[in-house]
């Protein structure tokens, strides 16, 4: 799609598994395809057992430009 | 180059970096450069740090970045004249690939604009005394008012002069140019409180006190609304405001914010983190200890909120005069529309023309013996509807991927076909407000619509999806803010799916209840509970 985007961002993204779970990934990416593939193959990183993603979504992105750039995750429930 | 300020807080470390950037150079002096320089060597001669200036001069790059800005152009109080109209629309036909959007801060934004125009623009606005300065930027934004004031036969009294004389007070003033963050103001005597007030940083009112035996008609003061990623309402101060204080008041909320307002983090900054930290008591103590004395609160003549919506043909305060509330989808017209606006307004009406933070349009003083003709103008018949129908009029959009670097999705044209949709396929005979946002900073003010959507990508087998989270039962009549279901519904299931859940929401409510009216009554689970239905026989 992109290939126009030089910036890097910050992405947050949202992993909901197939057990149920919900995970919010936090990656660095240039393009929201780099950003889906980089939250994946940190999703396999993170888990022993493959995790089954069921749906991953990308939320949130903030551009790298400035120095302190961030997220706050709520990890309670959805929302 | 102006002299500098010496600002108090200059020699804090622990400034953030925009800060220092301001420090450097004022925002307001990015001006001179981009007419003396920038729009002369083109954008390759553009410094980075000026770059972050541009936004004082109300430009903002646009996506992709490849040369290309916005421009936001304020309109105080959304009341401006067909001249001016005019040439908003010659700007946008030779410079702006023919795009003219209204805002939902009643501002119109410009797209494609390169650096190289900007000079020339800058002196088409000025020569109709508008400007987009200070449209963007850590400053006092565009000034947001009541577009019927003066007419408006629900206002207590004409808020024209108090918008024009906040707006010369501080555009291009050094003294409040250098504001911790964005800063907003909304002044309104409209008793439906057209001007949103809990929204914005500071806020005015309609309010009346009786003083020494006096009935004075006044203002009540709101300091600390905002919406971003989070959205805060603003708090009553306990004060009354006469007309005359208007200035001093606003004066010494933006010296507070100015001087006591953080500077460390710039998501910390908006003066609605002053006002969580001290309160609304120690607000008002430290504003007096500022500007004097002030009476405390009196009656206040806020009754409900309009949204913001003036549809059809109105008696005005002026009899024999009448206003019409036209329909603008999701805000963005063409320079011929406007032109076309412009020339209805001198016809039939006085020449000015109101723009609405619903991002809708009208017309003011049109005489009766003229209504019935303004009626069957073709653009009134065809394009911005005097009754619109029922989800393309309520439809609130932000710019979305079209021209946004945050943008997660795409909104603007989505919305519009969204609404078009709806139209075709539910039957609703009031008003159900959606708004539209690419991502959580919220421009489309998704908090306050009955039906908040806001955008994140899906990864699916077919590649990524557009898909939207529902938020319900946003309001600023008891203002309250939306609140997120647990669905994140995909672009082709999208349609279909708001559609049932309005047609349930239609079958069960009471009569003319409106739909935030209705999660209120009957809870968010059971409206989770009717998406959950939809969703497993989707
Ligand atoms: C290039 C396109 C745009 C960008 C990058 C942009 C960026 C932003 C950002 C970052 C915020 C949140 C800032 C904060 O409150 O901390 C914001 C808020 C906002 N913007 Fe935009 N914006 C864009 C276009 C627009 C448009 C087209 C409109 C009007 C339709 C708009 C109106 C607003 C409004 C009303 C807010 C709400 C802020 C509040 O009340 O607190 N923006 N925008
Ligand atoms: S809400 Fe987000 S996507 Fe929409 S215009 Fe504002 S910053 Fe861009």
């Amino acid at each position: 799609m992109t290939g126009e985007q030089t910036e890097s961002y910050l992405y947050k993204l949202e992993a909901v598994l197939e057990e149920g779970r919900l995970l919010t990934v936090v990656v660095l990416a240039q393009s929201d395809e780099r950003a889906f593939s980089t939250a994946e193959n940190n999703i396999l990183r993170h888990t022993v057992a493959p995790a089954k993603i069921k749906e991953l979504s990308l939320v949130e992105k903030k551009p790298v430009g400035r120095q302190g750039v961030g997220y706050v995750i709520e990890t309670s429930h959805f929302g | 180059m102006a002299e500098r300020k010496q600002w108090k807080w200059a020699d804090d470390p622990s400034l953030n970096k925009m800060e220092f950037t301001k420090l450097e150079k004022d925002g307001l002096d990015v001006i001179e450069t981009i007419v003396n320089t920038y729009s002369k060597e083109g954008f390759q001669s553009i410094e980075s740090s000026d770059m972050d200036r541009f936004k004082w001069a109300g430009v903002y790059q646009q996506r992709p970045k490849d040369g290309h800005f916005m421009m936001r152009v304020r309109i105080p109080g959304g009341i401006l004249n067909s001249e001016q109209a005019r040439v908003l629309a010659k700007i946008a036909e030779d410079y702006g690939r023919d795009l003219v959007d209204v805002t939902t801060r009643q501002a119109v934004q410009f797209h494609w604009l390169t650096v190289e125009s900007l000079a020339d623009i800058f002196d088409r606005l000025a020569s109709v005394g508008l400007s987009s300065f200070e449209a963007c930027g850590d400053c006092p934004r565009q000034i947001m008012g009541n577009p019927l004031a003066g007419i408006d036969p629900h206002e207590v009294l004409d808020t024209r002069p108090l918008v024009a004389e906040l707006e010369k007070f501080f555009l291009m003033n050094r003294e409040f140019s250098n504001l911790p963050r964005k800063y907003k103001i909304s002044i309104s005597a409209n008793v439906h409180n057209a001007a949103h007030a809990q929204i914005n940083d500071l806020a005015f009112t309609p309010a009346k006190k009786t003083i020494a035996g006096e009935e004075v008609i006044g203002f009540h003061v709101w300091v600390g609304g905002g919406l971003s990623a989070k959205p805060h309402l603003a708090k009553k101060l306990d004060v009354f405001c006469r007309p005359e204080e208007v200035i001093k008041v606003a004066e010494g909320v933006t010296t507070l914010f100015r001087d006591f307002g953080y500077r460390q983090k710039r998501t910390h900054a908006r003066l609605k983190f002053l006002v969580a930290d001290w309160g609304a008591e120690k607000f008002k103590d430290e504003l007096i200890n500022l500007v004097g004395e002030l009476e405390t609160q009196g009656e206040d003549l806020l009754k409900g909120w309009n949204g913001g919506y003036f549809y059809g043909i109105h008696e005005q305060q002026q009899a024999g005069l009448y206003y019409a509330g036209l329909s603008v989808p999701v805000g963005r017209m063409n320079a011929g529309e406007l032109v076309e606006l412009a020339h209805l307004a001198d016809e039939y009406g006085d020449g000015t023309i109101g723009t609405c933070n619903t991002q809708n349009v009208l017309i003011r003083n049109i005489p009766q013996d003229k209504v019935a003709a303004f009626q069957a103008e073709p653009l009134i018949v065809n394009r911005f509807k005097l009754t619109p129908n029922t989800f393309v009029g309520y439809a609130v959009s932000c710019t979305g991927t079209e021209y946004c670097n945050l943008a997660i999705v795409e909104t603007k044209e989505r919305m519009r076909s969204l609404a078009l949709y709806l139209d075709d396929t539910v039957t609703l005979d009031t008003p159900l407000r959606i708004h539209m946002i690419g991502c959580p900073n919220s421009c489309g003010q998704r908090q306050i619509a009955d039906i908040g959507l806001q955008g994140a990508l899906v990864k699916t087998s077919a590649g990524m999806v557009e898909a939207f989270d529902i938020h319900v039962g946003g309001t600023l009549e008891e203002a309250q803010f939306n609140r997120k279901l647990n669905a994140r519904i995909t672009v082709d299931k999208l349609g279909p799916f708001l559609a049932q859940l309005i047609t349930l929401y239609k079958e069960d409510r009471s009569e003319g209840e409106q739909y935030w009216r209705y999660v209120e009554r009957v809870g968010l689970e059971k409206i989770q509970s009717q998406v959950d239905s939809i969703l497993q026989t989707a």
